[in-house]
Order: C-alpha cells, then sequence, then structure tokens
C-alpha cells in the first residue's frame, strides 16, 4: 500500500531500512526463537546502527562498549536503548539480538529518527507492536468476515498510521451511522499495544434531541437573581433529569423555587419515536406590582403558593428536521389567598418543531422554527379554560468571527389562562433595558418580540422590540438596545429602553450552560 | 449571600475575558521573535483524554504581530503540532509539521507545552521597523484539530457529512483559545 505522507518529509532510505529492521524484525524474530541467542550468552559484539556513537555523552557510549564480553540481559539492553531515546529524545531506539555462529550474541542498537516517519510523527505509539485488535459498541458480527480478517492482521506488527485511518474508513463505510474511534492502550508487556476501535453512534444521525438543559444563572439589575440547575444523567438513548430552580423570575412572571424531575427517551422502538415525562413542583414568591395589577383586573385568575405539574408528551420525528409532539401539561394550583383550597389548569399540548442548518466554507446558517398550541378544556377537568398560541422563529448566521441573529415570537391566548402561561416581555433575554414588572407586571394574553443581535467574536450588540398586552387593552411597541460581552454560554451587557422617558441601564449578566 | 458572591466568580471565572490574566512575553533569539505564555496550557481536558486513550491530536498556532491593540497585522506565521503520548514511557512526544519537521519525545506536558510555544516564532525580518524601535502587539492562537486536516475534503458532500462538519467545527471552536498583549518593544 502506499503511504500517504501528510506532510514533507524527507524520507532517506537508509533510515527506512533502519527502521523497518528496528521495529519489525524483534517481534519477527521473538517468534522465530531459534535464532534468539538465550538469556546469558556471552556478548561477541555492540553495535550502535542510525547514530555516531560520538552523538552520545561518553559515560553512555563507556556502557554500551563495556557491554562486550559480558553476558546477554534483555532488560539492562532496554535499560540502554531508554538512556539513549533520554540523551538524544528526536530518535526512537530498538534493541536486536542475533546469535552468531560460534554461539555467542550480537547486540545491535538501531536508532531511527522521529521525524523521518511518517508513522511515529503521526504517533509515536507506531513504535510499539500490537498484541491485540478488539471492536467494541457493535458486536463483531456486524462486521464483514474481510474487514475483521484485515483487522486481526494487525497483531504482530507495529502499527501503520495510514493502514489505521484506512480501517477507520472502511469500518465507517460498513456501518454509516456510527463513529469509530481508535483508541490504543498497554499490552501485556513492555513494547505491546492492544488497538480498539470502537462505534458510537454519529450525534447528527439522532432524529430526536433532548430537551435542552434550562441551567443558568443570572443577575437583572431590576430583578435580582435567578438561578435553575439541571443534571441530566443516562446514555445515547435515556436520560432522567433532576431539575432545581432558585427564585427564578427570568421565564414567567411568577418568582418560583423548586424541583422537577423528569425522565425521557427519545428511541422508542424506532429513532423516530421518543416520550418525555417531567414532575415539577414549585413554591412562588409574587412581586408587590404583580399583586396590585392582579387586584386592579379581577378577570385574571388568581395566584398561587404552589404549582405542581405533571407534562407527559410523545414526539414524533417526520424528518430528521420536523419533529410532531403531542402530550398533556396537568397542573394543581394551590391558591395564595384560599390555601389549601386549589384550582387546576390541565391543557392538552400540540407543537411543531424545524430546525435545521447549512454549512458552507466559513459560513454557517441554522433555522429554528416552532409552534405550540395549548387548549384547557372541562374534558380534562380543567377548573380554567383557555387556549394558547406561540409560535418562534430564529435565525442564526455567522460567517468567521461574525454571527447575526434575528428572532420573532408571536403569541396569544384566549379564555382564562393561570398566571404561568401568561407572556411576558423585559427580562435577560427579551425587551433588555425593560423590566417586566414595568412593562406588564400581570403578563398579558398577547405578545410579540422581534430582536437582531450583531455578534463579533464575544462582543455583541443588539435592538429588542417588543409588546405584551391584553386584548382589551392598545398594544405599545417598546424598543431597547445595548451591547456588551455576549456568547451562546455567557453574557454582561448594559441595555437602554430607546422610546421611554426614563433613559434607565438595565445591566445584566450570567452564565447559561 | 454567600452563594450570590460565588455565582459573581462563577461569571468570572467562566468568562472569555479570564485569559487577560494571563502573562505573555516577547524576546528575540537570533532572527526570530519568540513568546512565552506562562499561563497557557492546551494539554487539559479532552485533549489530555484523547492523548491518554493513545490517539494523536495535532494543534495549530498562529502568532501575529500587530501594530496596536486590535489592530491590523504586521507579520504573521502558521505552525502546526503533532501530539502523541508514548503509553509506555508516559511521555509526550511534539513533532513540528511541515517543511522542515522536528520532533522531540520523552518531554513532560509542561515541557511539551513549552516546546511547541518555543517553535512558534515569527522572522524579525518580516517585522520590519517594529523589529527595531516601535512597540507593537502580540496575538497568539491555537486551535485543537479532531481529525487529519483535508479529511472532511476528501469525502463526498451528504447531509451526514454536513451535520459532522457542524459538529466537529463546534468542538473546535471550544477547544481553542485566543491572548492578546502587548504593547512591546525589542531593544
Amino acid at each position: 500500500m502506499a503511504r500517504r505522507l501528510p506532510h514533507a518529509i524527507d524520507m532517506r532510505p537508509l533510515s527506512l531500512l533502519l527502521l523497518f529492521l528496528a521495529l519489525c524484525v524483534p517481534w519477527q524474530a521473538a517468534q522465530a526463537q531459534d535464532t534468539e541467542p538465550p538469556e546469558g550468552t556471552i556478548i561477541e559484539s555492540v553495535d550502535v546502527r542510525g547514530l555516531p556513537r560520538d552523538n552520545l555523552s561518553p559515560g553512555l557510549r563507556g556502557e554500551l562498549d563495556g557491554l562486550t564480553g559480558e553476558r546477554l540481559n534483555r532488560p539492562r539492553l532496554t535499560e540502554l536503548a531508554a538512556r539513549i531515546e533520554a540523551e538524544r529524545p528526536d530518535v526512537v531506539v530498538a534493541v536486536r539480538t542475533a546469535a552468531s555462529p560460534d554461539g555467542r550474541a550480537r547486540v545491535t542498537f538501531l536508532v531511527v529518527s522521529i521525524s523521518d516517519d511518517g508513522s511515529l510523527v503521526e504517533n509515536i505509539n507506531a513504535r510499539y507492536t500490537v498484541e491485540s485488535v478488539e471492536i467494541q459498541g457493535i458486536p463483531d458480527s456486524e462486521i464483514s468476515q474481510a474487514l475483521r480478517d484485515r483487522l486481526q492482521a494487525l497483531v504482530g506488527r507495529r502499527l501503520d498510521h495510514d493502514e489505521a485511518e484506512e480501517l477507520d474508513d472502511r469500518l465507517e463505510a460498513e456501518r454509516p451511522g456510527f463513529d469509530v474511534t481508535r483508541r490504543i492502550s498497554r499490552g501485556s508487556e513492555r513494547g505491546r499495544i492492544r488497538v480498539v476501535f470502537e462505534f458510537s453512534e454519529k450525534e447528527g444521525t439522532r432524529w430526536i434531541p433532548f430537551t435542552a438543559s434550562r441551567s443558568k444563572f443570572v443577575y437583572h439589575s431590576e430583578q435580582g437573581w435567578s438561578g435553575v440547575l439541571d443534571i441530566p444523567m443516562g446514555n445515547r438513548n435515556h436520560r432522567v433529569t433532576a431539575g432545581f430552580a432558585f427564585d427564578n423570575n427570568d421565564d414567567l412572571i411568577e418568582e418560583y423555587s423548586g424541583f422537577r424531575f423528569g425522565f425521557e427517551s427519545r428511541k422508542l422502538a424506532t429513532d423516530r419515536l421518543g416520550a418525555r415525562i417531567e414532575i415539577s413542583d414549585f413554591n412562588q414568591t409574587w412581586k408587590d406590582p404583580t399583586l396590585l395589577a392582579l387586584a386592579v383586573d379581577p378577570g385574571i385568575p388568581e395566584p398561587y403558593r404552589e404549582r405542581l405539574t405533571v407534562d407527559p408528551s410523545v414526539t414524533f420525528a417526520l424528518t430528521p428536521f420536523v419533529r410532531v409532539t403531542g402530550g398533556a401539561s396537568i397542573s394543581e394550583l394551590e391558591s395564595l389567598s384560599n390555601s389549601p383550597a386549589s384550582q387546576m389548569a390541565s391543557a392538552l399540548l400540540a407543537r411543531v418543531d424545524y430546525d435545521q442548518r447549512w454549512h458552507q466554507p466559513r459560513v454557517t446558517q441554522r433555522v429554528e422554527a416552532s409552534y405550540e398550541f395549548r387548549s384547557a378544556t372541562e374534558a380534562l377537568e380543567s377548573d380554567l379554560i383557555y387556549k394558547r398560541h406561540l409560535g418562534k422563529v430564529r435565525y442564526r448566521y455567522t460567517q468567521r468571527r461574525s454571527t447575526v441573529i434575528a428572532d420573532l415570537a408571536l403569541g396569544g391566548i384566549t379564555g382564562d389562562a393561570p398566571l404561568f402561561e401568561r407572556f411576558s416581555l423585559g427580562d435577560s433575554s427579551t425587551l433588555r433595558g425593560w423590566n417586566k414588572y414595568d412593562i406588564a407586571p400581570a403578563g398579558g394574553d398577547r405578545v410579540f418580540h422581534a430582536s437582531l443581535e450583531y455578534r463579533y467574536r464575544v462582543l455583541g450588540l443588539f435592538l429588542d422590540s417588543g409588546s405584551v398586552w391584553d386584548s382589551n387593552s392598545e398594544m405599545r411597541i417598546r424598543l431597547s438596545s445595548g451591547f456588551g460581552v455576549q456568547s451562546d454560554n455567557a453574557f454582561v451587557t448594559l441595555a437602554f429602553p430607546l422610546n421611554s422617558d426614563d433613559l434607565g441601564v438595565t445591566f445584566t449578566m450570567g452564565v447559561r450552560f | 449571600m454567600t452563594w450570590r458572591w460565588g455565582l459573581i466568580a462563577l461569571v468570572l471565572v467562566t468568562s472569555p475575558l479570564r485569559l487577560i490574566g494571563q502573562s505573555m512575553t516577547v524576546r528575540a533569539v537570533g532572527e526570530a521573535l519568540h513568546v512565552r505564555v506562562p499561563g497557557l496550557t492546551f494539554i487539559e481536558g479532552p485533549v489530555s483524554d484523547r492523548l491518554q486513550d493513545g490517539r494523536a491530536v495535532r494543534i495549530d498556532f498562529e502568532l501575529s504581530v500587530l501594530d496596536k491593540s486590535q489592530g491590523s497585522t504586521v507579520a504573521r506565521a502558521q505552525h502546526s503540532f503533532n501530539l502523541s503520548f508514548d503509553l509506555w514511557e508516559q511521555r509526550f512526544a511534539v513533532t513540528r509539521i511541515g517543511q522542515a519537521p522536528r520532533s522531540l519525545s520523552h518531554l513532560t506536558r509542561r515541557a511539551a507545552e513549552d516546546w511547541c510555544l518555543d517553535n512558534v516564532t515569527v522572522p524579525l525580518t518580516a517585522m520590519g521597523r517594529f523589529a527595531r524601535d516601535t512597540a507593537f502587539w502580540v496575538r497568539i492562537e491555537y486551535r485543537v484539530q479532531n481529525r487529519a486536516a483535508g479529511s472532511a475534503e476528501e469525502s463526498t458532500f451528504t447531509l451526514q457529512t454536513l451535520i459532522d462538519v457542524l459538529s466537529r467545527r463546534r468542538e473546535d471552536q471550544e477547544q481553542g483559545k485566543s491572548m492578546e498583549a502587548g504593547p512591546f518593544r525589542l531593544n
């Protein structure tokens, strides 16, 4: 097989010959025991090939010369080879012993420059002899016999990088949908290695992604701290998530603390069918502006002190980019003013998600869109009857270090939706620069939000616009702008409302992970 | 309140700005500009895990001399290195790949990192007046490559390769750093 050298390397014929002798012959010689002199044989001569002895220290030269006439001791020879490498770290050394016709031993230290050999350049472990080859992640029987034979043919030889790469490719070709990772570990004795070809399913081929982490710790200068921590555990198909919320007021009009526990599977008989169930129990804290607004408008359902929710759902992937979800959201809301009386808010839900990416040289584009419909009906014994629609679109364009992100969200509610279903704007990710408790302290049943953001590396500049209102009141578009450090995982921003008499500055920072 | 201070610390620690705290020194050795960044470590985390698994890692460095902070590039040099971890010697081996490859083995982690950085140089002749008495800034970037360069280009374009490339790009972005420091002056 022609060797593909990754880079221009001057492969001198003499070095190649020495390399072959150094790294192939010892193993083959070990199999032909009759050519190997036994331990204790008197050493007749000691030769160093591939490196002038003058390049070694006088002490080491003396020890090599002193071997002549001594009895053969292989651990001692290995130690001296290691000392040559220690003095000349740009080479590898192998020891060859051979029996002379008169029964004495000839010792040769074969020295090869690492940079003269493509395989050693790629991986220094190519100097070692393969002891075993193993397939992990799938049964051996799922690989053709011909390819398995080729894998086993690696045993007894040094690991050739190009040959191993080719085997990686052939394994992946036989099992599309899997990544092949080659791992090497120590063998049972010095100088031997074990090679493992490990198969793992490619993430990109999964039809249904796990629910994205909601973990975040966020500070908003008007609203204080919010924290959510999700701890996922599981394997590629099934996952359990324990989640905790600490004074979180960054998502909803309510501030809540408590826990959630979720289980999800993205492979139910087929990769295209998944299911999820989540149980959460949160205790609410209400801001004074919210309580005042609720007192003024008795048409809005009352606040609650505890929200216990069960959310079962099933997802089916129509294509790699389109998924539909159906399920329910059943909540028991314990009254704030009349505990332990409670109300049920039980809704059926339907959702469509679209997520597709395009990649060209230096340019990446991604579109994410979703539409969710919830309907709480008497059929589910819900005390609160309502319908809720929410559509979102996000477009992301990345070229080298610049990124443009455009967001649009539209939503509407009819009927008596509980407070956790009502829309709000003015937090760390929407209408930044405004405070949700100033805009609509009890939320609204209509929402519109659009955002445009430009990032250069981690520096970001954004313009937000939006409105949250009730259907029986006037819609007012609010604008804000800001800048700061913005990345997908961390942000520190200053934001300003644009069409407001109060030129306040809102500071936000946090991490999402 | 303690946990809130903890969160502030977390935000600061995870901020990309943390690299500002790493010191950088430059020096002219022979006809080349060398940099030293004592706090810059790249054999850690996933890179270290891959090496310990007997796999090789390629790291691409780019050293730029700038006329001012965030300014235009006066001179630039790119160098790539192949790293592997000798499983029996428990030491690292590094090769500077290119037209004149150089290799070194039996290195500790720190020595391997230092050797890479020491081999990332810009010729003084390319720096013009900045090699004499004009102040300049230096930016050093590195990026870890998961697979041998060229493998993506050789394969046929399919939806799967698209997803793979996107995935790899994300990983690469996570495994790279950039830092800039100055002003420096060579006397």
